[in-house]
């Protein structure tokens, strides 16, 4: 199979690349080995704020991205700068909720922090009420212990949103805001807004325990219009072996292709830094495994960690070695045809960000490098 | 009689002082246990949980391998929740001396320790994880053996015969009349309250910290504090003890306990300053898995759960710069014919496996004082939870068809699991999935078993022990902790310092799937819980 370009790892950066380079009128693949970053996504796309080009992608896809600058409302009850973020994440002007809030929970719904909430918005003010649901369509789900997680109840949600809504309708006296966990529209992107409609006070919806059900749902929204768009996804395949001649990336083989190996002219790697394998970690090194590529890390294993946990911990800065253009280096000297992007970066190019604004700037950087 | 009377005072909640307690409560006294911390968070929680058959000792020390044996027994009967039947063996190496094996048998025969020398390819068979090159192989009695469990169910039976337990309670001096000590000043931690107790015999149990207590009662007993470092790793890779046959030397024993099995150990004498804060060392580390791989070699290739390390209270002798060579035999000093103290005992040296002798023998001496004469019973009256042969009888009696999440409470609980039967589908939703946690053992932990923070958590249910080292489990548990302690603002600190905890034994190890693990636990709880 012959590609102007395949892009190894099917995340935010490798959806963002792959829908420009399609829109481009380029033809790729993306290779896809499951989950990545998107499904324990907040909702905010860290490090970014107006972006007209980011928007405009995402609207194309189908999600309605806001910015304003603000504080947007964490899961344990704090409030954190607001960034790009998706509809699902309210964008406040003031780390605090004027007037009053209802919180609402689903009975046994662990992932959800209703009392961190409501003491954190106490502290910022606010006077806090929690109520507790209990729903009948969900009391099947209880017979296994492990089954009240987000996406589970989000699945429910989705045949029974509507009724869910009229009884926390029934629950809300006069406060000014209801807060519901982020288990809604896994499916349908527009049930949030629906929600925001029919409910007589603002409605925020706050995040739980990962899965991310909004992260979900737009890995699926940029998928279907990657897909859409003429793109090959190839979900739940590795990249097992890459075949080179000289500084050039020939092509690569998969798990499930066997021998029929994927050409292209060109390769971007975004297969993610360390829970997604793309750099990998012994206790004498970090290396890149796939290509053996350059690894920007601390000689001794002792500076790659701080003690305190909450820290900003050296080894998240560890990355691919990139030229100008972000062609990865390998032995010192650029892989022509070999391009790097989103975390395995690292913090090798700090001007790109970190998290998300690291994942489309550079994605966009190597599409704009790739279709000059 | 006032509140803040009693008969004894024990001052230590590591196994000892637990044991302690429950043999002098059972004997009719009125006991208060004091700790500066919370259950078995020094020694006693940091060693490799090794229910010895003894054989360990048998060359070099016989005195102790014979302790251990008939404890080995004991505990077998009065603690079968704690305790894991796995057997041992002692292993020799092309690199070993295959005659040791020879001493080695004999002196455990004399300590009378069931050695048998068995075929290497019999060894392979019993236990197809040990190293292959092996050209001998003796099986013993050893086993594993729970401490946090061990523990929890002494204080839990001190408390049932009517025992005071405070922890997070520091002794900060004595009360002192004449040649006599009357009682303790205490400092509560978390609030700084300070009170006074008193009672006729006070037992020093605090361990490698003992030292520092006889000092502040005037009385001098000299400890060696020795480091130990252990690996724990995310495996149960041996279902068999595997020992070195060999003169007792760093990492050479591996340890089955639970979901996982446990390497170590080192030993190094460290300064009393560092008791406190023990780190383990890249150095250790790679001697342990270096050493750890000859008694299996997958462990090389297995994943590192997290590096740990404690202090083993030993009694100073001679000039041993490792401590290898002292005695791991009890110390137990009645200060008022040593050293002209009347009222102050102290019970040091000794081992885990040793701490139902060491406390009937502290307990001894205290009865001495008072002039009781009621004989011990904890040889042989099984601990709360133990009641029962096994755990399928243990859970067969309590539910008809016991699910996993069942299976595992009762694992931990014994027959107190019973106390769990009523609960409905919420109660059993999982908390921590690793360790198959349930909302209603976490809460009957919460109700009784004195727990402040998700650390004591830890300690009595497993929660986070698990691979993913409470990565999810931590904010859900901390959520029920803070509902009923009536205080969210005390859980986010104790969240952050939980993380802090997990990450001191997981740095030390940070590569390969652990840094994937700890990366994504960073990312949960930084950016999306907004920590």
């Amino acid at each position: 199979m012959k590609f102007d370009t395949v892009i190894i790892g099917g995340g935010l950066a490798g959806l963002v690349a792959g829908i420009s380079l399609q829109k481009a009128g380029r033809s790729t693949a993306i290779v896809s080995a499951g989950q990545n970053a998107l499904h324990f996504f907040s909702g905010t796309f860290e490090s970014m704020e107006q972006d007209a080009r980011t928007e405009d992608l995402f609207a194309e896809a189908g999600i309605r991205l806001s910015w304003r600058e603000g504080w947007r409302l964490m899961p344990l009850g704090t409030f954190r700068p607001a960034g790009l973020s998706l509809e699902d994440v309210s964008l406040l002007e003031t780390p605090a909720l004027p007037g009053s809030a209802l919180i609402v929970n689903f009975a046994g719904f662990h992932d959800f922090f209703a009392s961190f909430l409501a003491e954190g918005l106490e502290k910022a003010g606010t006077s806090c009420r929690t109520r507790v649901l209990q729903i009948r369509e969900m009391e099947d789900m209880r017979l296994s212990p492990s089954e009240m997680r987000s996406v589970n109840i989000a699945r429910t949600m989705d045949r029974i949103w509507e009724k869910v809504v009229g009884e926390v309708r029934e629950l809300l006296k006069d406060e000014d805001t209801v807060i519901l966990p982020q288990v809604f529209g896994l499916e349908d992107p527009t049930v949030p807004g629906k929600i925001r409609e029919a409910l007589p006070a603002r409605v925020i919806f706050v995040g739980t325990l990962p899965p991310s059900v909004p992260g979900i749902r737009t890995q699926h929204q940029l998928q279907r219009r990657y897909g859409v768009l003429g793109g090959t996804y190839l979900m739940g395949d590795e990249v097992v072996s890459a075949q080179m001649e000289g500084d050039r990336v020939v092509s690569i083989s998969t798990k499930n292709l066997g021998s029929h190996v994927l050409s292209a002219d060109s390769f971007v790697l975004s297969s993610g830094s360390f829970f997604s394998k793309g750099l990998m970690s012994t206790p004498e090194h970090v290396y890149e495994p796939l290509f053996k590529l350059d690894v920007v890390f601390a000689e001794e294993r002792s500076d790659w960690y701080r003690p305190d946990f909450m820290d900003n911990q050296p080894y998240l800065s560890f990355g691919v070695r990139t030229d100008a253009d972000l062609r990865a280096l390998k032995g010192g000297r650029p892989v022509e045809n070999l391009y790097a992007m989103g975390s395995i970066l690292g913090g090798t190019r700090p001007e790109f960000g970190t998290g998300a604004g690291l994942a489309i700037r550079s994605a966009f950087a190597v599409s704009d490098a790739l279709t000059r | 009689m006032r509140s803040n009377e009693f008969d004894v005072i024990i001052i230590g909640g590591g196994i000892t002082g637990a044991g302690t307690q429950r043999d002098c409560a059972m004997r009719g006294l009125r006991t208060l246990l004091v700790e500066r911390s919370d259950i078995a968070t020094g020694a006693t929680g940091r060693n490799h949980g090794l229910l010895h058959s003894g054989a360990r000792y048998a060359v070099n020390d016989p005195e102790s391998a014979e302790e251990c044996i008939r404890e080995n027994r004991i505990l077998r009967r009065i603690a079968s929740h704690c305790v894991d039947d796995t057997q041992g063996l002692f292993i020799t190496l092309p690199e070993d001396d295959l005659a040791y094996q020879k001493t080695f048998v004999e002196c455990c025969r004399k300590a009378d320790i069931d050695a048998e020398i068995i075929d290497p390819a019999e060894a392979i068979r019993l236990e197809p994880s040990v190293n292959p090159a092996l050209v001998g192989a003796v099986k013993v009695p050893d086993g594993s053996v729970d401490p946090f469990r061990l523990t929890a169910a002494n204080m839990l039976d001190a408390k049932l015969h009517g025992g005071q337990v405070l922890l997070q309670t520091e002794v900060t001096g004595f009360i002192r009349e004449g040649d006599t000590i009357k009682g303790i000043r205490t400092r509560n931690v978390l609030t700084g309250a300070t009170a006074e107790y008193y009672a006729p015999v006070t037992v020093n149990a605090a361990g490698i910290w003992g030292q520092h207590i006889a000092e502040m009662a005037s009385v001098q007993v000299g400890m060696f504090p020795s480091k130990g470092a252990l690996l724990i790793f995310a495996h149960r890779v041996n279902s068999v003890v595997i020992n070195r046959c060999r003169k007792p030397a760093n990492a050479d024993i591996l340890v089955p306990g639970d979901t996982v099995c446990i390497i170590g150990t080192t030993s190094t004498r460290i300064p009393f300053e560092e008791c406190d804060n023990v780190a383990v060392t890249p150095e250790e580390v790679n001697l342990l898995i270096s050493e750890g791989a000859k008694l299996a070699p997958s462990l090389a290739s297995t994943r590192i759960l997290r590096a740990y390390a404690g202090v083993r209270p030993l009694v100073s002798a001679d000039n041993d710069p490792s401590g290898r060579n002292i005695s791991r035999g009890i110390v137990c000093l009645d200060h008022e014919t040593r050293d002209g103290l009347k009222g102050f005992v102290t019970i040091t040296g000794g081992k885990l496996m040793t701490y139902r002798l060491m406390a009937e023998m502290a307990t001894d001496a205290v009865c001495r004082k008072l002039g009781v004469s009621k004989a011990c019973e904890t040889a042989v009256t099984p601990l709360p939870g133990s009641e029962a042969n096994s755990l399928r009888e243990v859970a067969e009696v309590i539910w008809e068809n016991p699910n996993t999440v069942q299976k595992a409470s009762a694992s931990r609980l014994g027959t107190r699991a019973e106390r769990l039967r009523g609960g409905d589908r919420y109660d059993q939703a999982l908390i921590c999935e690793c360790e198959e946690v349930s909302v209603g053992e976490i809460n009957s932990a919460i109700e009784r078993l004195d727990v402040s923070d998700l650390t004591d958590l830890r300690r009595r249910t497993r929660v986070g022990m698990g691979t993913c080292q409470g990565e999810l489990c931590a904010c859900r548990a901390s959520a029920l902790l803070a509902r009923a302690h009536g205080c969210v603002e005390r859980e986010r600190k104790d969240m952050k310092d939980y993380l802090t905890e997990r990450w001191k034994g997981n740095f030390p190890i940070g590569w390969g799937d652990t840094l994937r693990e700890a990366e994504y636990t960073q990312w949960v709880y930084k950016h999306v819980l907004g920590l």
